[in-house]
C-alpha cells in the first residue's frame, strides 16, 4: 500500500513503484503520452504506468538534435523493459513517432503505436480514432488474455473520471486569483496518479490534508509546455518569487481537464474525450490551444506566462511565436526558456525567471 | 587518391532550370488571372488540386531552390527575427520568412493552404503557422503511419479517401470551382506515366557504369514534385529515359572511372551541391537514393481517389521501419552498392530519428560500410565543409581498402 507521504515522494523515484508491481506480479503497461486512454488498460486488468524521462540521460540511438525529452524517454523504456509487460507509444510529434520505430528494433515486449490524428476537430478523425481504439483494445486482449467487457470498461471510465475530478478540484483551488495550493505539491499528486493504481490514489488523496507550504512568491504565472516530470523546474519558479497559478502541460491540466461522457458506445466516448480534449502542442487546431491558454490566464489571473521549451521541441518552438502574439494583445508578458538538462542548467533558468518575475513586479 | 576530370550531368537534366522558371511564370499568370493558388506540402494530392483548377506550389521546393541559389539567408533571418528558432526546419523557416516579408519573390501568395501530415509532423505546425500569419483557409489532412500493408485496404485507407472527398467539397465551396472526375482520370493517367518512366530510368542505374548520378537525380525529381499530371512532366521523363538508355547502350557512365557505387540516404544539401561532385571526382557515384525513388508512385486510373490516397499514405517516410529497411536492403543487392552515405539532417527529425537503427541493419546484414554526417539541408550556416570532406576522404579510403 502506498501511503500519502510515499505518494508525494513518488516523483523522486517512480521506478520504486514498478518494483512493487513486479514483486506483487501486477502486469504493467508502460505508456508515453496523455493521449493514451488508461481506461482501456485498466479494463484489461493491467496497470498503466506513464514512462517519464526521470533518471535517464539522452539515448545514443537518437541524433543530438532530437528533443532530449523523447530521447531520454526512449532510454528509460529500454532500461525499464523488464518491469513492463507491454509498451504503448502515441504518435504525436516526430521524435515520439520515431521512438516507436527504434523500439520496434530494440524491444521484445508487445509494442503498440496509437495513431492520433493531428486534425483533432474533424468528424472523420473521430471515426478513425474510434477504430484505432478498437485496435488498441484488441491488442490488449490478444497479448494479455483478458477480454475487455463493456461493464469493466464503464467502471474503469468511472474510476478515471473520478481521478480527473479530484485533480481538477485541487487545480481549481487557485482560480480567481487565490493562493490556495502551490504547484509543486499539486504536480506531485498529478504525477502520482499516473503511476499508482487509480483506486488507491482516489482513496489516499481524500485522506491528505493539503497544506499550502507557502514557499512561493506572489507573482501569478501560467506555465506552458509539453510534459514536465522534473519538478525542480516548478520549484525554481516558486523560489524565484513566482506562484504557478495554472498550466497547460501534458503532465498538468491537459491530463485531467475533461472527462469521458456517458455514451452508449464507450469506445466512442473515449475517442471523443481523448481526441477532443484540449490539443497538445503537436496537434491542431492552433486556435483551440490559444483559446485554452487565454482562458487559463484569465481564469487564474496569471500576470505572466513561462514557456518551458525542451531544446529541439518543434511543436513548442512554433507555438511560442503564436502564443507570444496572442498574449501581447492581452498585455501579458511571456518568457520562453529553452533547456536541455534542467539539473545542469538550473542556475541559468533561475536567473532568467528572477529577471522575468522582477520585471512583472515580484 | 587521384582526381578525375569534371563529371558532367545529363543533357536532359540541364532543362530543369527552364522547367522551373516556366512553372513559376505560370504561377504568376494564374495569380494575375485571380485564380486560386495553393501552397502545399510535397506529398499532397497534387492530381486532385489540378483537377479542381487550383495551382499547386510547394514551399519545400522553393526552400531548396532558394538554398541552391544562395538567397535563403534573408528569409531564414526574417523568420528568426519573428521568433522562429534556428532549431526548426529550415524549409519552414524559409517559407515563414518569405510570408512575413511580403511574398515579393517568385512564389505568388497563396489563397489556400493544403497539407497532409505524412513526411513529418512539422507539416502540421508549419501550415498552422502560415494559416495564423496569413489568415487564409487551411486544409489539414492526416495520413496515418502505415504499420502494415493491410492499412492500404482497411479503415486507414477509407479515412484518407474520405478526407480527399472532403477536400473536393471544401474547395468547391470556398472557391466556387467544379470538380471534374473525367479530368482527374486523365491527370492520374499522366501522373502514373511520369512515375512509370522515372522508375524505369532509376532502374537503369543498376547498370555498370551507372548512367545517371546524384546531381542528375537531385534535379530530375522536380517534375514529380509539383508537376504530376501534366504533359510536360511526361515529356521530360520520356526524354530522360531515352538519354539514360542511350548511355547504357554505349556503356557510358556518368563519371569516367566508376570505382565505388554508393547509396545516399537523406535530402540533398542544396547549398553544397558540389559535395556530390566531390565524391564523383574521387570515383564514387551515387546509384540509389530512397529520396529519388519516393517521388514515384504508380496510380490506377480506374480507382483515382483510392490510388491517390495510397500514394500519399505510402510516401517514403510514412511506412513502417521494417518496410523501409527491407527496401533499403533490397537496393544494396539490386544496385550492387559498396557503401552508404547517411545524411543526418538537422532539419528533418522525422528522417534522421531512426537512421542509426537503419544503419545498424545495413552493416549487420551486408557488412556495408557507412558514413554518417550531420548538417542541414538548406541552412548553410550549419555546414562544416572541411570536417565533412575530411570524413568523406576517410570513408573512401575504407572502401578502397576492401
Amino acid at each position: 500500500m502506498i501511503t500519502p507521504s510515499d505518494m508525494q515522494d513518488l516523483y523522486k523515484n517512480p521506478v520504486a513503484v514498478l518494483r512493487r508491481y513486479k514483486d506483487s506480479e501486477v502486469k504493467v503497461i508502460g505508456y508515453t503520452c496523455s493521449y493514451v486512454p488508461e481506461e482501456l488498460i485498466i479494463a484489461a486488468k493491467l496497470q498503466p504506468y506513464r514512462v517519464s524521462n526521470i533518471g535517464a540521460s539522452t539515448s545514443a540511438l537518437t541524433p543530438s538534435f532530437v528533443c532530449p525529452f523523447a530521447s531520454a524517454t526512449l532510454e528509460n523504456i529500454l532500461k525499464l523493459e523488464d518491469f513492463v509487460s507491454g509498451i504503448v507509444v502515441a504518435h504525436t510529434c516526430d521524435p515520439m513517432w520515431r521512438l516507436y520505430d527504434i523500439l520496434q528494433k530494440k524491444v521484445d515486449k508487445p509494442l503498440f503505436l496509437l495513431r492520433v490524428p493531428h486534425n483533432t476537430d474533424s468528424e472523420l478523425s473521430l471515426d478513425f480514432f474510434r477504430m484505432e481504439l478498437i485496435r488498441f483494445k484488441e491488442f490488449l486482449e490478444e497479448n494479455f488474455g483478458e477480454k475487455i467487457d463493456g461493464k469493466d470498461l464503464l467502471s474503469s471510465i468511472e474510476l478515471c473520471n473520478k481521478t480527473r475530478n479530484l485533480l481538477k478540484n485541487i487545480y481549481m483551488l487557485n482560480s480567481g486569483g487565490k493562493y490556495k495550493i502551490n504547484a509543486f505539491e499539486r504536480f506531485q499528486l498529478t504525477l502520482a496518479s499516473m503511476w499508482m493504481p487509480k483506486t488507491e490514489f482516489n482513496a489516499q488523496i481524500k485522506t491528505l490534508s493539503l497544506n499550502n507550504n507557502e514557499n512561493y512568491g506572489n507573482v501569478r504565472l501560467h506555465v506552458n509546455g509539453t510534459a514536465i516530470y522534473d519538478l525542480n523546474l516548478i520549484k525554481v519558479i516558486e523560489e524565484s518569487g513566482g506562484f504557478v497559478a495554472s498550466d497547460d502541460l501534458c503532465t498538468g491540466s491537459r491530463y485531467f481537464w475533461s472527462n469521458v461522457e456517458k455514451l452508449n458506445d464507450p469506445i466512442l466516448a473515449l475517442a471523443h474525450r481523448y481526441l477532443r480534449r484540449t490539443p497538445c502542442p503537436s496537434n491542431g487546431p492552433l486556435e483551440q490551444r490559444l483559446e485554452y491558454i487565454e482562458f487559463m490566464v484569465k481564469e487564474f489571473k496569471a500576470q505572466g506566462v513561462v514557456t518551458f521549451a525542451e531544446r529541439f521541441c518543434d511543436p513548442i518552438l512554433y507555438d511560442s511565436v503564436h502564443i507570444r502574439n496572442m498574449l501581447s494583445k492581452n498585455g501579458i508578458p511571456i518568457t520562453v526558456i529553452d533547456y536541455e538538462n534542467p539539473t545542469q542548467e538550473i542556475g541559468r533558468i533561475k536567473n532568467r525567471l528572477e529577471a522575468f518575475i522582477e520585471s512583472i513586479g515580484g | 587518391m587521384s582526381l578525375q576530370k569534371r563529371s558532367p550531368i545529363l543533357q536532359t537534366t540541364k532543362k530543369i532550370p527552364e522547367l522551373i522558371m516556366e512553372y513559376f511564370s505560370k504561377a504568376s499568370e494564374t495569380k494575375a488571372q485571380n485564380k486560386p493558388i495553393a501552397w502545399i506540402t510535397v506529398f499532397t494530392p497534387v492530381e486532385l488540386l489540378r483537377a479542381l483548377d487550383i495551382y499547386p506550389i510547394a514551399p519545400e521546393h522553393f526552400g531548396a531552390m532558394c538554398s541552391a541559389r544562395g538567397f535563403i539567408l534573408d528569409f531564414l533571418e526574417e523568420a528568426e527575427r519573428n521568433g522562429y528558432s534556428q532549431n526548426l526546419c529550415s524549409y519552414s523557416r524559409c517559407t515563414l520568412g518569405y510570408a512575413l516579408s511580403g511574398m515579393n519573390g517568385l512564389m505568388p501568395s497563396p489563397d489556400f493552404l493544403v497539407t497532409f501530415r505524412n513526411s513529418c509532423d512539422v507539416y502540421v505546425k508549419w501550415w498552422q503557422s502560415l494559416h495564423n500569419h496569413l489568415g487564409i483557409p487551411l486544409f489539414l489532412g492526416e495520413t496515418p503511419y502505415v504499420l502494415t500493408l493491410e492499412d492500404l485496404n482497411n479503415y486507414v485507407l477509407d479515412y484518407v479517401v474520405k478526407q480527399l472527398e472532403q477536400l473536393i467539397t471544401i474547395t468547391e465551396e470556398k472557391f466556387g470551382l467544379k470538380f471534374d472526375m473525367e479530368r482527374l482520370v486523365n491527370i492520374v493517367k499522366l501522373s502514373d506515366k511520369a512515375s512509370e518512366l522515372w522508375l524505369e530510368t532509376l532502374k537503369l542505374r543498376r547498370a555498370k557504369p551507372c548512367p545517371l548520378g546524384g546531381r542528375d537525380s537531385a534535379s530530375d525529381i522536380f517534375p514529380l514534385v509539383v508537376m504530376q499530371g501534366t504533359e510536360e512532366a511526361v515529356k521530360f521523363y520520356e526524354e530522360l529515359l531515352r538519354e539514360a538508355k542511350d548511355k547504357v547502350a554505349k556503356n557510358e557512365g556518368i563519371i569516367e572511372n566508376e570505382k565505388f557505387r554508393l547509396l545516399f540516404d537523406g535530402i540533398w544539401l542544396w547549398y553544397a551541391f558540389d559535395l556530390i561532385k566531390y565524391f564523383e571526382d574521387r570515383g564514387a557515384v551515387f546509384v540509389y537514393e530512397p529520396y529519388s525513388e519516393a517521388w514515384a508512385c504508380r496510380l490506377d486510373p480506374s480507382k483515382p481517389l483510392e490510388s491517390i490516397a495510397r500514394k500519399i499514405l505510402t510516401m517514403g517516410l510514412n511506412v513502417s521501419i521494417d518496410l523501409r529497411i527491407e527496401r533499403f536492403l533490397k537496393s544494396i543487392k539490386e544496385y550492387e552498392i559498396d557503401g552508404a552515405v547517411l545524411f543526418s539532417n538537422r532539419s528533418c527529425k522525422s528522417w534522421s530519428g531512426p537512421q542509426l537503427v537503419t544503419a545498424e541493419a545495413l552493416s549487420r546484414k551486408f557488412n556495408v560500410p557507412y558514413l554518417l554526417f550531420e548538417a542541414d539541408m538548406a541552412d548553410p550556416r550549419q555546414y562544416a565543409e572541411a570536417q565533412i570532406k575530411n570524413r568523406i576522404d576517410a570513408f573512401l579510403e575504407v572502401l578502397e581498402e576492401r
